[in-house]
């Protein structure tokens, strides 16, 4: 299924020098400086940093839906100049279309595509019965709760069977609970539909639950402090969240990311 | 209700209380009863001054001479309206297809909008009403004339809110198509339109309104037939109740119109209307 011919398996999605410039009215904006990184197929890798570090700016750039100033952003060996079809996308915001139901939302991206829908009608309606949304096909946006929109957003993401999904803080806008359940979610998706996942956040514990290797972001200009490899086997229950590993894992974390601020500031909240 | 056995005193002493519904329905009943109440006594007031000022029929009848003489000649007042009618809808669903076409001519076209669409927000300023006379004079005394000045005042609603429907598209939604690789006739019909919608039609409404003043107005100058004609030629044989009767028809016709429009619009609102989104 997976095709790793061509590529190196430890470049499949890669940032080499990124910079991103930004002019505004009151001058240039540096919103990211020299950032490179790769990440591996299958590997799911978080981009962890407070507000404003320029993280998401990253995400859309690997999205190719932004485009850097200098530097190269590529995906399987390709240098992302658009968007692509072998990649989910998951915003902060569901961004739903308010006019349709659950099960024609999820199959959007196939007509955008232009794509049959009928062939992939079954693996939609697979998806978001997975996700605990079998009985909701046919209901509108409205009519679901915060978490229960950000499931068909996701599930939206994956119905065109991509490779990668990258995702722009997708559980930020959520309450505590429901964030925990839409992680364990995920995790448990992810054992079934092996993707590469490129995760914001700036939910210290969110990303050491969820995530092979974090990379930790600085702000102004947005930039990469500290990589940290999570050395938990899969599947995660809940319960790692009390070792003693994990405790320190994020004390380590939230340590870099006070250090990339000079020690002046708290980090963001775990 | 399986709760019963939860409910704390307080709930149940506000269950015999009248109830939720029974208030609601007062409060629904109160916002058709009233204005019909304000309405019915404003008539009697009008019935009144009329029978004790003694004032002329031909300068003022009351309402009971005008309900009168509409029972009297109700077969003329109603193939009056029929013409009134058609014309005001023709005009209507011009004015919606030029104003459309319009509209996404402009979302499109960088020089429309540049160049066009700030005189078309100018000409909204004037009073449009001052030409109608000049359209006699361009498209003669048929209906062509009022039909022209009928979507001549009536387009402008519907090109303005078109535009800001089609163009004021919640920006993630315009990010999630690029990030699905749609192409620009696809967010127009699956994004765009569907967003638009619910401007269109508060448009609409306006518009519809517009273009039933247009083919009056047009009726009152070209006077051949419609509402308009009669009101204008009732009124130079001092027939005032036969006016005031036109009057009363053509405000049923509009309001016939317009409860039309107000319908399909609250339809197209439950289904493409962001509030329900979030």
């Amino acid at each position: 299924m997976l095709d790793m011919a061509a590529e190196p398996a430890g470049r499949f999605i890669e940032a080499s020098q990124i910079a991103k410039i930004y002019e505004t009215g009151g001058g240039v904006v540096e919103a990211l400086s020299s950032i490179s990184f790769d990440c591996a197929q299958g590997d799911f890798l978080s981009l962890l940093g407070p507000s404003g570090c320029g993280k998401s700016t990253l995400l859309m750039i690997m999205a190719g839906l932004e485009p850097a100033t200098d530097g190269r952003a590529s995906v399987a060996g390709e240098v992302v100049m658009s968007p692509r079809a072998d990649v989910g996308v998951v915003f902060q915001d569901p961004t739903l279309l308010p006019w349709r139901t659950t099960l024609e939302n999820v199959l959007f991206p196939i007509e955008m595509m232009r794509l049959r829908r009928s062939l992939y009608r079954d693996r939609a309606v697979a998806l978001l019965e997975e996700v605990g949304l079998g009985k909701f096909l046919t209901k509108r946006p409205h009519e679901l709760s915060g978490g229960m929109r950000q499931r068909v957003a996701i599930c939206r993401a994956l119905v065109h069977e991509p490779k990668i999904l990258l995702m722009d803080e997708p559980f930020s806008a959520l309450d505590a609970i429901t964030r925990d359940q839409m992680n364990a979610l995920l995790l448990d998706l992810l054992i079934r539909h092996a993707k590469t996942v490129l995760f914001v956040t700036h939910s210290i514990r969110e990303a050491v639950m969820l995530s092979d290797r974090i990379l930790v972001m600085g702000g102004r200009p947005g930039r990469i402090v500290a990589t940290e490899p999570v050395p938990f086997a899969r599947p995660r229950a809940p319960e790692l969240e009390d070792t003693a590993e994990f405790v320190a894992l994020v004390a380590r974390l939230r340590n870099a990311i006070e250090h990339s601020y000079g020690g002046h500031r708290a980090g963001g909240g775990a | 209700m399986t709760t019963a056995s939860l409910q704390t005193p307080k709930v149940a002493a506000m269950q015999k209380r009248p109830s939720a519904r029974h208030q609601m329905l007062v409060r629904q009943a109160r916002i058709v009863l009233m204005p019909l109440a304000c309405a019915f006594l404003m008539l009697v007031f009008w019935e009144a001054y009329v029978r004790i000022s003694h004032v002329p029929a031909v300068i003022l009848p009351g309402p009971l001479v005008v309900l009168a003489t509409m029972a009297e000649i109700y077969p003329t007042l109603l193939l009056q309206a029929v013409p009134t009618t058609i014309e005001s809808t023709i005009g209507f669903l011009i004015s919606c297809s030029l104003g459309i076409v319009l509209a996404v001519l402009l979302c499109y076209s960088r020089i429309w909008r540049e160049a066009v669409y700030p005189n078309l927000v100018l000409i909204q300023i004037i009073p449009k009403i001052a030409l109608a006379p000049l359209f006699i004079l361009w498209f003669g005394l048929g209906a062509e004339s009022r039909l022209a000045f009928s979507v001549f005042i009536s387009v402008f609603p519907i090109i303005v809110s078109t535009y800001e429907g089609l163009t004021n598209v919640d920006p993630n939604l315009l990010r999630l198509c690029r990030a699905c690789q749609a192409q620009e006739w696809q967010v127009f019909l699956s994004v765009r339109v569907p967003s638009a919608l619910p401007f269109i039609f508060s448009g609409m409404k306006v518009s519809i309104t517009l273009a039933i003043i247009g083919v009056v107005i047009g009726e009152f100058i070209t006077a051949q037939a419609g509402l308009g004609y009669l009101i204008v030629a009732s009124s130079a044989r001092s027939d005032t109740p036969v006016a005031l009767a036109a009057v009363v028809v053509l405000c049923g016709a509009g309001l016939l119109l317009y409860g039309i429009v107000t319908g399909l619009q609250s339809i197209v609102n439950e289904r493409y209307s962001r509030g329900g989104s979030r």
